[in-house]
């Protein structure tokens, strides 16, 4: 019998070791991190009733709102679509534009009720307009049937006229790419480009924004992604685009200009991942937010609002065009 | 360290690992509320609920332990019992939890949007590896140590020797 238990205490001790160095190493390493940097408990959606249709938008006036990364359907990527909408309250704003990754732990035409159609209900029913740029949750870098279908209902789904696409509201021209690989760098990158670089050059208005998901400049996790300043940065300078606007990393960013361009991530829709600081950055935080633009005139003003209404950043610009 | 001073240390210590098992997983939520500006009430919930089954189960743990350094044959058994558990508690409360949240994310959103506390979610999660953890340190203690019957078998074969 000695032996038989010696063996059971073996086994159950070398069972305990080996379960308490697995909970050090998965816990440790993966699990509370993922934890604290995803958004997986389920939050409230907003039940805010907005007044339609609240916001002005003339021949030189816009208010719109940029938000990326905002896929989880979880508490924090409620708590931020309830701050835009108390922030529609205060200071209406006729356009959302998405910034990618509208769809996490799923995909988008099974999730569209939750992490879309009740996080923005209030703005929706407020007539609120949606713009998407394709994120790389969305689109995988590489393009497979899946990701194509995936991309096909979000753009169904949001009514978004393409991969990629130009709108125009107000005195601002939208210019909305796809900046998943295949796009910028793959066969099909020469359309999207000369696309772009004619749009470009036939928008006449004074304010001219380029929207996409992956940030030429970042300071966070993934970082600036590799070739897209080389290919985008000629002709934003060449037809003096005012502002590019990015997702992906998590979190907020603003360059200082770059040749006259300013760049911004507004990536913290529902997640938080951590940010150093670059030679180009004016401002940096890791938090959850989304940027709140009003544009008068050649003058533009971002602010930064984090989910409890505080400001991060605030920035004012002055449109090329007038400078 | 002589043996009364570690009956007495040993059952608040392992109560303390225990609760702090459970309530870590709530503290990464909380942490993460934080650092992304979702004010200070955002994931007290969660804190509460974790600290409030963590404070019963330590206690459940730490009878536990006092109750088997009375009973327990072999003292090596108790401890063997009480990490075993412990390692199945540490993994149960955090990685049951992310399994169930991320694996059925739209089933839990639908519950969210009736209004339905998510926070009673999250007890019943952790609870159910509470539980787990019990019947396994219990089932270990139960299997490492030697019975009664076996222990008339081995009376009766000493005696024949």
């Amino acid at each position: 019998m000695t032996d038989r238990v010696t063996r059971r205490q073996f086994l159950a001790t070398a069972a305990g070791f080996a379960g308490s160095a697995a909970a050090a190493a998965v816990l440790g390493e993966h699990v509370w991190p993922l934890l604290a940097s995803e958004d997986l408990i389920p939050g409230p959606a907003p039940e805010l009733t907005l007044v339609p249709s609240a916001w002005e938008t003339g021949a030189d006036r816009l208010s719109f709102v940029a938000v990326g990364d905002t896929g989880s359907g979880g508490r924090q990527a409620m708590a931020v679509a309830t701050a835009m909408a108390r922030t529609y309250q205060r200071s209406p704003f006729g356009l959302v534009s998405l910034l990618g990754d509208i769809c996490y732990y799923g995909n988008f035409e099974d999730r569209f009720e939750h992490v879309f159609a009740r996080p923005m209900r209030p703005l929706v029913d407020a007539g609120v307009g949606f713009e998407l740029a394709i994120g790389n949750h969305d689109a995988q870098l590489r393009h497979t049937d899946e990701s194509l279908a995936q991309i096909e209902a979000e753009l169904r789904l949001l009514g978004t006229p393409g991969l990629y696409y130009a709108t125009s509201h107000g005195p601002v021209d939208f210019f909305y790419l796809d900046s998943s690989v295949p796009s910028v760098f793959g066969r099909a990158a020469s359309a999207q480009w000369d696309w772009l670089d004619d749009a470009l050059a036939r928008s006449t208005n004074r304010w001219k924004v380029v929207t996409l998901h992956h940030p030429p400049y970042s300071s966070g996790r993934h970082g600036s992604t590799p070739g897209a300043r080389q290919r985008l940065e000629p002709m934003l300078d060449r037809y003096a685009v005012d502002l590019v606007l990015a997702g992906h990393d998590h979190h907020y960013e603003r360059t200082h200009p770059v040749a006259g361009t300013t760049y911004v991530v507004s990536g913290g829709g529902c997640k938080t991942t951590s940010v150093g600081r670059s030679g180009f950055t004016a401002a940096a935080e890791s938090t959850l937010q989304f940027l709140h633009v009003d544009v008068r005139g050649d003058r533009l003003v971002g602010s930064a609002i984090r989910p409890d209404g505080s400001v991060a950043d605030r920035f004012a610009l002055r449109s090329r065009e007038g400078r | 360290m002589r043996r009364h001073v570690v009956d007495r240390v040993a059952p608040p210590v392992y109560a303390a690992i225990d609760f702090a098992v459970i309530l870590a997983p709530a503290l990464a939520v909380k942490l993460a509320a934080d650092r992304g500006g979702m004010g200070d009430a955002e994931g007290i919930d969660l804190i509460l609920a974790s600290t409030v089954l963590g404070g019963v189960h330590a206690g459940f743990a730490w009878n536990r332990l006092l109750h088997e350094e009375h009973v327990a044959v072999r003292r090596a058994d108790m401890w063997i019992s009480a990490l075993d558990a412990l390692a199945v508690l540490a993994l149960g409360a955090t990685v049951l939890l992310l399994a169930i949240f991320y694996g059925f994310a739209d089933e839990h959103a639908s519950v969210a949007d009736r209004g339905y506390p998510v926070v009673a979610l999250w007890t019943g999660v952790q609870a159910l590896a509470v539980v787990i953890a019990e019947v396994s340190g219990r089932v270990v203690f139960w299997w490492l140590e030697p019975h009664p019957r076996a222990r008339r078998r081995d009376r009766g074969s000493a005696r024949r020797a």
